[in-house]
């Protein structure tokens, strides 16, 4: 146990290590009998395909069932009406649910202001999920910035895909090993990966 | 910038840029930020009452905890938890926030409460560990076993339901708090700085939310998350440098917090993006974009020794050498006189066996000594004798110089039937010999002739060169020319023959599929000849195709180098000689020096206006950052530029205000142009407010009045404004208790409007 920074020597720094140490530290607060679930610890992509199953399950239960009128569909909205119940197509239909309830609600965001309490976001349907707030892709034509410098350029090497400034920065692309190449491309997601 | 304009670089000057001395202060790489323990006080909780809220910032680049009472959060650390067994110890270690900096492995075994890249919790271990550590410093006590105190605390915009739901159960089973209130960071930070209806831009660590607000209601059906924040910044840094810089970030001398200290200090956000751009690695200034880093290095240590140190040290080198030298001589003196005596013998061997009685005495006298006859015997005493004679000639030099006289061959005169079997093979032995010995005389004279040759072509050139200095420049120019262009033509061909489908490869495979076919093309048949020949080889040239496919090979490094450098030695020799003779060509003309690394792009961008020695240990320990410093915070404008496939902060903001479906036709849409908010770690950038305000501006309708505003601080903001809004005695509605949870589910949540909606 190296000391890296403050402590000096051995000993201060071990008397150091003993006063952060926060596993001595009496925590009475704690509820004794609290057990930590098995595998709580999920990754985002977990969690959204679990939240976007779950989704889906609700939404095929209120469409098969005719039970209840699916909340999003407007009378005589072609586009809602064809919302597809096969689970493989879902996805997309979930994201159209979502677009069209934005849209509604924006248009809808004249009433909503005048009101001064009501809450943004009515409680009906799927409306502001975390990967529905994620920005679009851009629609703007993408610049060309040379991938060693980082210069504005309009230039392209054909055999790597990458964009280089001027014909010093040719010669150079066309020294680059392939490893080197992948990694210049990995710094824009461009690189080949394999799988 | 819509506008792109871009001016193609023309150095109109070929003369030499001068270099700059290297800068007297470079920056220098931070410490680990360990700032001491953190106190704990128990007075606020002494004194509070059970109503006083524990506000948590649970951001990723900090958790800001403290009382709501409190001016500015009290406790301050990265959300950061190192816990691991010592062995040395034999005990469980656990470090929290920026004490796992002053400990080598505490800092190697920190884990973070985020999942890399995303702005949702995702180590419930080490949110444990934080939260604990938050109520142990605010002093909270424990006597009932719980956590007496409601809790405010912060999450990202729609925070999915997971999240939000073990959270609550982490603070309402484990901790027994009695009631909590989630909010938005950003819309706290917006309300704090008193905001009423603007667009919120909140440039967190990992990402980037634009929220919409009308009258203290965010619209959060039109509020947009970008995923890039300060902490991919210090990413995209560390993966330019690394490959910019091969071998220098790998070896771990660069660590994290390093980088974002470098993201902090050196880059800034620019005004007009391409145009600075264009004019970053100019040679003019550069000095001053040029920012060197200098990484911590181990000098080769070159040892100084003095005059007299050397002479001594000379001095015994040649004592030594003197020592060796003399040894040897009296070994082999040695050794001569051992041979010599050897010879003594052998000599009295010989008379012995001449006088021997009978042919068999004779003969078991030489077998004794292992000689087949008596000739070998003389052979072995000629050998002896001359290997002596050399030897004493060379040691104690004694002798003359034994006279080189043409061997004889004198059987080659002989008829072979004059010679009986012995004298056959001898005669042999000395033809053979003869030819050597012609071949060796013939390989001197054409040598000879050679250099006889080269002198006269020399003075030939040099009568040239005098009586018409003019044609002989020319000449040697051409004769330049064609030299570089050689080796050009031979680079090009290298790379071509590179690409499979180069005409030059296509080339080399058709000659070699033509050279194994049995009925080759394009040579044609002569009359006569046999139906088997080709006729291949019958011209000298036609060998050359061999060379022509080779040159493709893989493995012809070596050969390639060859001629590369004899192409290059032939250049050097002749710039050698139009250096001497043409007045008009200078130094300056050399083709090296054209090479010139002051005018060169790869070489600011990599080592700026410096010279850079790569033996130097300390100058290979350095990092310049200049197109850095304004291409890796610009990602937020162009994600592109870091390969992420979202709009950037204007275009959304466009989108959102201007697009028909969304906000283009809400009646308070010029009053949110008025109040543009920015908050949040990235808007500490320099330029950040004047950037989007003019680029805004630029995609915006003329007539609307636009103003950009920073919050007062954009870090501590949102934990402030929890604090404030924690505070407000009717906001206790938007707590959820621990009975509504137990009895609504994990997911409950009260929505208010400075909080997430329920989805």
């Amino acid at each position: 146990m190296a000391p890296i920074t403050t402590a000096s020597n051995e000993e201060t720094h071990a008397a150091l290590l003993d006063a952060l140490d926060m596993q001595k530290v009496p925590k009475p607060f704690r509820n004794p009998h609290y057990r930590a679930p098995q595998r709580r610890n999920k990754n985002l992509k977990q969690i959204l395909s679990e939240a976007q199953r779950a989704q889906q399950s609700v939404l095929n239960t209120q469409q098969n069932s005719g039970a209840v009128t699916p909340q999003t569909t407007v009378e005589g909205d072609p586009a809602s009406a064809s919302l597809n119940p096969n689970p493989a197509q879902g996805s997309q239909d979930l994201n159209r649910l979502v677009l069209e309830k934005n849209a509604q609600q924006s248009n809808g965001t004249g009433a909503a202001a005048t009101l001064s309490v009501g809450l943004p976001t009515s409680s009906t349907g799927p409306s502001v999920t975390y990967t529905s707030i994620q920005a679009a892709p851009s629609k703007k034509p993408k610049k060309k910035y040379c991938d060693i410098t980082g210069l504005p350029t309009t230039y392209t090497d054909p055999k790597t895909g990458l964009n280089y400034y001027n014909a010093e920065m040719f010669k150079v692309v066309r020294g680059l090993s392939t490893g080197q190449i992948q990694e210049y491309l990995a710094l824009r997601n461009a690189n080949t990966v394999l799988k | 910038m819509p506008h792109f304009t871009r001016t193609i670089p023309i150095s109109t000057s070929t003369a030499r840029n001068t270099p700059k001395p290297p800068p007297s202060t470079p920056y220098l790489l931070s410490d680990p930020p360990y700032t001491g323990q953190l106190p704990t006080s128990t007075s606020t909780y002494r004194t509070s009452i059970g109503a006083t809220a524990i506000v948590i910032d649970n951001g990723s680049s900090s958790v800001r905890a403290g009382w709501q009472t409190d001016a500015s959060p009290r406790l301050q650390f990265p959300p950061l938890m190192a816990r691991y067994t010592d062995r040395k110890l034999n005990r469980r270690l656990c470090f929290i926030g920026s004490e796992i900096y002053f400990d080598g492995t505490a800092r190697g075994q920190a884990k973070s409460l985020y999942e890399p890249g995303s702005n949702v919790v995702n180590n419930w271990d080490v949110q444990e560990g934080i939260l604990d550590y938050i109520f142990v410093k605010l002093g909270v006590d424990g006597r009932d076993g719980v956590v007496d105190r409601p809790v405010v605390m912060t999450e990202p915009l729609a925070n999915t339901g997971y999240t939000r739901k073990v959270m609550s159960e982490l603070l309402f089973e484990l901790y027994n708090v009695p009631s909590v209130a989630y909010g938005v960071d950003a819309l706290f930070s917006y309300n704090y700085n008193g905001g009423n209806t603007g667009l919120i831009v909140s440039s967190a660590n990992t990402s980037t939310h634009l929220i919409p607000v009308v009258n203290q209601q965010p619209l959060l059906g039109q509020a947009t998350r970008l995923d890039w924040g300060r902490a991919n910044c210090a990413d995209l840094l560390t993966r330019l440098l690394r490959t910019k810089y091969p071998g220098l970030l790998t070896t771990g001398k660069v660590t994290d917090t390093q980088i974002e200290d470098l993201v902090r200090q050196h880059c800034y956000i620019s005004l007009d993006y391409d145009a600075e751009m264009q004019r970053m690695l100019d040679w003019t200034g550069l000095e001053a974009r040029d920012h060197l880093v200098q990484l911590p290095y181990q000098e080769k240590e070159v040892i100084q020794k003095t005059e007299e140190e050397l002479r001594i040290a000379e001095e015994r080198k040649r004592e030594s050498g003197r020592r060796l030298q003399e040894q040897a001589a009296k070994m082999r003196l040695e050794k001569l006189v051992r041979k010599e005596q050897e010879l003594e013998y052998f000599k009295d061997l010989q008379l012995r066996v001449q006088e021997a009685p009978n042919k068999k005495e004779a003969r078991s006298m030489l077998e004794e000594e292992e000689f087949r006859d008596e000739a070998a015997l003389e052979r072995r005493i000629k050998e002896m004798e001359k290997s002596i004679r050399r030897q004493r000639n060379k040691d104690v030099g004694d002798l003359e110089e034994e006279s080189e006289e043409p061997p004889t061959y004198p059987l080659l005169d002989v008829k072979d039937e004059d010679l009986d079997e012995e004298g056959l093979k001898a005669k042999k032995a000395q033809r053979l010999l003869k030819s050597n010995h012609d071949a060796r005389a013939r390989a001197k004279a054409e040598k000879e002739a050679e250099k006889l040759r080269q002198a006269e072509l020399q003075r030939l050139d040099d009568i040239r060169r005098e009586t018409d200095l003019d044609a002989w420049v020319a000449e040697r120019r051409a004769a330049r020319a064609g030299t570089i262009q050689r080796i050009k033509d031979r680079d090009r061909l290298k790379a071509e023959l590179g690409n499979r489908k180069s005409q030059a490869s296509q080339m080399r495979m058709k000659h070699i599929a033509n050279l194994a076919s049995d009925t080759p093309f394009g040579r044609k048949r002569r009359r006569g000849q046999n139906a088997d020949d080709d006729g291949f080889g019958a011209d000298d040239a036609d060998w050359a195709i061999y060379r022509e496919i080779q040159a493709g090979k893989d493995n012809d490094d070596d050969d390639a180098e060859e001629e590369g450098e004899d192409y290059g030695a032939q250049l050097k020799e002749i710039e050698k000689q139009l250096l001497q003779y043409d007045p008009n060509f200078t130094e300056e003309s050399l083709e090296e020096r054209r090479r010139d690394w002051t005018r060169s792009l790869h070489h600011a961008f990599h080592h700026g206006p410096y010279s850079y020695d790569s033996e130097s240990a300390r100058e290979s320990a350095q990092l310049h950052l200049n197109v850095e410093r304004i291409r890796v915070p610009e990602v937020i404008f162009h994600p592109e530029i870091a390969g992420l496939d979202q709009a950037g902060i204007v275009e959304i903001a466009e989108d959102i205000l201007t697009d028909p479906l969304r906000l283009a036709s809400h009646p308070a849409r010029n009053d949110i142009l008025k109040d543009v908010f920015v908050t949040g770690g990235y808007a500490l950038f320099q330029n950040f407010e004047e950037r989007l305000r003019s680029e805004l501006q630029a995609v915006l309708p003329v007539d609307v009045a636009l103003r950009v505003r920073r919050a007062r601080d954009p870090v501590l903001d949102a934990w402030k404004g929890a604090a404030r809004w924690a505070g407000q005695v009717e906001r206790r509605g938007a707590f959820v208790s621990r009975e509504e949870w137990l009895e609504k589910g994990g997911e409950y949540l009260k929505e208010h409007h400075l909080g997430n909606a329920f989805p």
